[in-house]
């Protein structure tokens, strides 16, 4: 999941977000997964540790939904066809609702990665001088 | 990697100052007394002991047991709960620093009370005040704690419950002799709690009613009380100074009745009568701890099966474990007889212990009512004496009524205790429908009504 993105460094600049943002539609919409009703998070590979542990804290609507999605989305691709235009994901609705929770996890692991190695250096005495 | 930058700088810092005036060689004596001494620090009443030694104990003791409960199961969660993720340290982080600086952190429940605390060196009060304070405020309550860490651990420890009989007949004798409230209990012992209530939104709210000013109190031993104060001033700054909602404190009434569980691991019966409150409490019996002294059951010399009368009426059944206690809460108290072994031995002897009981309240012998009533003096300040017990009361106390427990006021009251008083506890005792459950093989163990007791 976590592959390199410019995206936080862009989003920092309005003026570079102003250029990108169009940009950055185009291409989200002709990706095309909106055209078979998924979330752009469906599309993070489960096939990992973090992901299927990120999986298990949705809530039970959200894992609900995201079945539902991608079963339709299968069953689309199975018939060779598209959803009716109303049914496509609208912009705001592909909402990041797996990312945050994996970030967590891999703050939680890096942190206890970290923990594991630490050195424990004792603080000098308040009164002794270094030479 | 992490250097001790990590420990958050002010609690170091704080650490560091706090060395110099209070090292002390082992040796020397404290300002030592038996007496707490309290106080209130933003608005959060405390009680501290300056008994020797380098080590202090540090607990918070807040108004949420199992009594307190407006969901089944929210005590134990909390408990459970106390020193996971906090907005400042995750749970690894708090165990690693813990870790680090050697010390031994806790949080249990009982009927009445939430105890969440730390024993440390001496000097490490600074750290250890600020993470309770993180403990109580600034806990994350999390769906997937919940679900990935809490409930496991709840499912352990009712298993742990359903395999100890007696554990078992003790909640069912509390069951059948308060109902709610005091009855509830100690254990969540079905599924429904964790599916129905248990949830990081009932816990946060019932963690805000728990940590909020009116119902926890501090209590510190081994801790200067200035010293405590200083700190509390420190950190505890945002506690909510007013619960959500009320956690009620109902005036206990006693029932009485029985119970009958089957099971295959083991017999217990438990003989539940009512008893005294505490001695902060309003109503402090103190003749029924000399009463359940004098009934007994367990030894405590050596070689000797003791003066009680419950051990020379159970002596035909030497491997059955008999025992009296004066369980005692804040309103009320149960006076508990419990008997666990074969269910033969308990068969044959319950009838015995009822006689005593009775004999009692005909009258009781000079030497061994003397026996008893130093035997209930001793056990009683030796349990006061005792750390953790003392610091449960002192502050159970405190939020309770706004006094802590004094141990020199109960020697007091147990020495003016006198042979006629004990005789009538026994008699007034028997006169209410008595509490018994048994749990075990139901067709041996006997019903109330055979022992000749009212249910």
């Amino acid at each position: 999941m976590s592959q390199p993105s410019l995206a936080p460094f862009i989003i920092k600049r309005p003026w570079l977000r102003r250029w990108m943002q169009p940009l950055s539609n185009w291409y989200m919409d002709s990706a095309g997964y909106r055209k078979l009703g998924l979330r752009v998070d469906d599309l993070i590979p489960e096939e990992s540790e973090v992901v299927q542990l990120a999986l298990k804290r949705l809530s039970p609507k959200e894992a609900y939904d995201r079945v539902f999605r991608m079963r339709r989305a299968f069953q689309c691709s199975l018939t060779h066809q598209l959803l009716p235009k109303t049914e496509w994901t609208k912009p705001d609705e592909d909402s990041a609702y797996l990312s945050p929770i994996i970030r967590e996890i891999e703050k939680e692991r890096a942190e206890r990665e970290d923990l594991d190695s630490l050195t424990i250096r004792k603080k000098p005495e308040p009164g002794s001088r270094r030479h | 990697m992490f250097s001790r930058s990590a420990v958050p700088r002010q609690a170091l810092r704080a650490a560091q100052h706090s060395w110099r005036p209070q090292s002390r060689s082992l040796a020397a004596p404290a300002s030592g007394t038996f007496q707490y001494a309290t106080g209130e620090a933003q608005g959060i009443k405390f009680a501290a002991r300056d008994s020797t030694g380098p080590v202090t104990t540090v607990a918070i003791v807040s108004r949420a047991g199992t009594r307190y409960q407006p969901l089944p199961g929210l005590a134990e969660g909390l408990k459970w709960y106390a020193f996971k993720n906090t907005d400042r340290r995750s749970t690894l982080r708090i165990q690693r620093e813990s870790e680090l600086l050697g010390s031994a952190l806790e949080s249990y429940t009982t009927r009445e009370n939430l105890v969440v605390g730390a024993k440390f060196l001496r000097d490490d009060l600074p750290y250890f005040l600020e993470l309770l304070s993180d403990v109580a405020t600034k806990t994350n309550y999390q769906a997937h704690v919940v679900h990935e860490e809490i409930a496991a651990l709840v499912k352990m420890s009712q298993q742990r419950f359903f395999a100890d009989t007696t554990a078992m007949a003790l909640d069912s004798a509390h069951g059948v002799a308060f109902h709610r409230g005091l009855g509830s209990s100690l254990h969540t012992t079905s599924d429904i709690p964790m599916k129905k209530y248990v949830d990081e939104d009932s816990l946060a709210e019932y963690a805000a009613a728990a940590y909020s000013k009116p119902n926890f109190a501090i209590v510190g031993n081994g801790v200067e009380q200035a010293e405590l104060s200083k700190w509390i001033n420190e950190f505890f700054t945002d506690v909510p100074a007013q619960a959500p909602f009320e956690l009620k404190p109902q005036q206990t009434k006693y029932y009485g009745g029985e119970e009958r569980i089957s099971h295959a691991g083991g017999n217990s019966l438990v003989i539940g009568l009512p008893g005294s409150s505490s001695p902060t409490g309003g109503f402090y019996k103190p003749e029924i701890a000399v009463l359940a002294a004098l009934l007994g059951g367990q030894t405590t010399i050596k070689w000797s099966p003791g003066f009680s009368l419950l051990s020379k009426a159970t002596k035909d059944a030497p491997n059955m474990y008999i025992d009296t206690k004066s369980l005692i809460y804040t309103d009320a108290g149960l006076l508990t007889i419990t008997l666990s072994g074969a269910a033969s031995d308990i068969r044959k002897t319950a009838p015995k212990v009822v006689e005593a009981l009775k004999s009692v309240a005909q009258g009781v012998s000079k030497e061994d009512f003397a026996k008893a009533k130093a035997l209930a003096k001793f056990k009683e300040l030796e349990y006061g004496q005792a750390t953790e017990a003392g610091m449960v009361w002192t502050g159970s106390g405190l939020v309770h009524g706004g006094k802590p427990y004094q141990i020199d006021e109960v020697a007091k009251s147990a020495d003016s205790v006198t042979a006629e008083q004990v005789q009538k506890a026994a008699k007034e005792i028997l006169e209410h429908k008595a509490s018994v459950s048994a749990v075990g093989d139901l067709f041996q163990l006997p019903f109330a009504e055979e022992l000749g007791l009212k249910v």
